[in-house]
């Protein structure tokens, strides 16, 4: 039998790394209960905080302080006024989904293969490192983007049934509808690049969640300062932080693909 | 035959390491070549060099009538390489893992799945083709290995140790795929520290260490190194008379007793052998039997990279 070989298209070849990889990462119980748990626990605390704000009114030094934190809220109820600010401050915690999840698959999918010693096979096939690149940005970044909104929208629902009209009002804001259309793609590519980046200098999963862990902190540090009152997130600040964003994604980018070399994959990473 | 692997001053340096320093050969189509060296002498990294995975420090090769350096894609996808580990997707089915492969090669639905049948039945594995990979044997997954490396059929396939790690059932499976593929045109350049397995399947053998020591056909290697012993035996037992005799031959270039035969080293022994038989029935000798003794490449490849110890 002849057989004739090439080199299959751009599309076929992330495809297939793509599609290789979802299945390899769906065999993995550990990774797959990595990333589900961050999701499941902020949504279960968010709809529980909402909740419970309905039920237990806040006492009159609370919603001194609430008032306080949050001018905006001052004057409605006080009921509605706490789930108004818990409703948003957990839209916040949202924002760390995207964080950590793409990061655990990233790491996975790198140091995984360094383990398995997979890589060399795969560079001696006819694909180019950009596109093995892309293809593992890519398989990292769709499921950790699906994750983020499907939670999104389960916490939309349980905000529209338990709910202010000030919570649903919070969380239906255009700016944070925009912010998890537009922010969390651009989050989650941050932290996937950067988890790729961080792989391709150690081999020990642990160690390379720990040093990504640190994209957290910005994202924690504007939520504390949101929750102290000390940043106002307005539309202005939504743009400033979208466009940093794009250009820290382009520069993590290029750093991962000059990281991700042929030549220094077999021969210098260990 | 054509030459379908051509390098000229090839040279690889990590900083200081000089891995392979100014590689000329030419390896033909069909042939099944053979590249032996000790361990750190840099048969990986001119797989690799070949292979298009790395690129030279200087010098040129042409590898499947292409260039290195300038058609490093078309060259990965015309070649096949069975690297030093397995690596395969264990929570992946056998078969899965050669459909993978089988699409980065471009391979169609029809021909890929054609082509992972024929593998894993090749290889004894039809029976497992749909468990994971993490279930398998290092053996099994070594023969995993080759199937994919061979799955595209490339024009020239590296192997590197291919028959580490099997069982003898499962090594004479490669051989038979070894020299089935060179039947059929395929060139398999093979690293091996199997002596017995590269005197048997290789055409021409190159010692190598960070360069060609010497390169030559093994029956060729053993003539010009070892002569050819042929081995004389007498009843009751030869005698330093018969021995005598023996040397005064003419073509005889060195002749001994060893274990009550008498060892004779000729260059030509279709001629000397009858004038030898001749000269000991004459000697008054019983001539039992003779018989041609090898020097086993074994014996060819120490002393080769012993004398290349020495003189560097």
């Amino acid at each position: 039998m002849s057989v004739v070989a090439g080199r299959a298209s751009r599309g076929t070849i992330v495809g297939a790394v793509c599609v290789r990889e979802w299945r390899e990462a769906l065999g993995n119980k550990l990774l797959v209960g990595m990333t589900l748990l961050p999701p499941i626990v902020i949504l279960a605390a968010g709809v529980f905080a909402v909740a419970a704000a309905a039920i237990y009114p806040p006492n009159e030094k609370d919603l001194r302080a609430i008032y306080a934190a949050a001018p905006a809220v001052a004057g409605l109820d006080p009921t509605e006024a706490v789930q108004g600010i818990i409703a948003q401050y957990f839209l916040i915690l949202f924002m760390l989904i995207p964080t950590v999840v793409p990061l655990t698959i990233a790491i996975y999918s790198v140091i995984g293969e360094k383990a398995a010693r997979t890589l060399e096979p795969l560079l001696a096939s006819p694909v180019g490192v950009g596109e093995l690149l892309l293809a593992k940005s890519i398989a990292s970044t769709i499921p950790a983007v699906l994750v983020t909104w499907i939670a999104y929208l389960i916490y939309l629902a349980s905000v529209i049934v338990l709910g202010s009209p000030a919570a649903v009002h919070a969380v239906t804001a255009p700016r944070w509808v925009l912010a998890v259309v537009l922010m969390v793609p651009l989050l989650t590519a941050l932290s996937v690049n950067l988890g790729i980046l961080i792989s391709t200098r150690v081999n020990d999963v642990r160690v390379a969640q720990q040093i990504g862990g640190l994209v957290v902190v910005p994202v924690v540090a504007i939520g504390i300062a949101q929750v102290t009152g000390r940043v106002v997130l307005d539309d202005g600040s939504f743009i400033r932080t979208t466009v940093f964003l794009v250009v820290i994604d382009a520069v993590v980018f290029v750093a991962a693909r000059l990281a991700f070399q042929r030549e220094n994959i077999l021969t210098r990473w260990r | 035959m054509r030459v379908v692997l051509r390098t000229d001053a090839l040279t690889k340096r990590f900083g200081p390491l000089t891995a392979v320093d100014g590689l000329d050969i030419e390896v033909r189509e069909g042939e099944v070549f053979g590249f032996l060296g000790p361990n750190g002498a840099g048969k990986t990294t001119t797989l690799r060099l070949l292979c298009a995975l790395i690129a030279p420090t200087s010098g040129s090769a042409e590898v499947a009538g292409m260039r290195l350096g300038r058609d490093d894609e078309r060259i990965r996808a015309a070649v096949g390489i069975l690297t030093e580990h397995p690596g395969m997707y264990e929570r992946l089915s056998a078969a899965d893992n050669l459909r993978f492969f089988a699409s980065l090669y471009g391979l169609d639905r029809p021909t890929a799945e054609a082509q992972v049948t024929r593998f894993l039945g090749l290889m004894g594995l039809a029976e497992q083709r749909d468990r994971p990979v993490a279930t398998f044997s290092r053996g099994m997954k070594q023969k995993m290995a080759i199937a994919r490396a061979a799955l595209h059929e490339p024009r020239i396939l590296f192997l590197d140790e291919p028959t580490t790690g099997l069982d003898p059932d499962a090594a004479r499976t490669v051989r038979d795929l070894i020299t089935s593929l060179a039947r059929d045109g395929r060139t398999v350049f093979m690293c091996t520290h199997n002596l017995d397995e590269a005197d048997r399947l290789c055409d021409r053998i190159a010692f190598f260490r960070h360069r060609v020591i010497r390169i030559d056909e093994p029956d060729r290697l053993r003539a010009e190194l070892y002569g050819r012993t042929v081995e004389i035996r007498v009843t009751p037992a030869p005698l330093p008379a018969h021995l005598e005799r023996v040397r005064a031959v003419a073509g005889v270039r060195e002749a001994w007793m060893e274990n009550g035969a008498i060892l004779v080293r000729t260059d030509d022994p279709l001629r000397t052998d009858p004038v030898l038989v001749r000269a000991l029935v004459d000697a008054g000798a019983d001539v039992a039997f003779v018989s041609e003794r090898r020097a086993s490449l074994e014996d060819v490849y120490l002393r080769i990279v012993h004398e290349e110890e020495t003189t560097s």
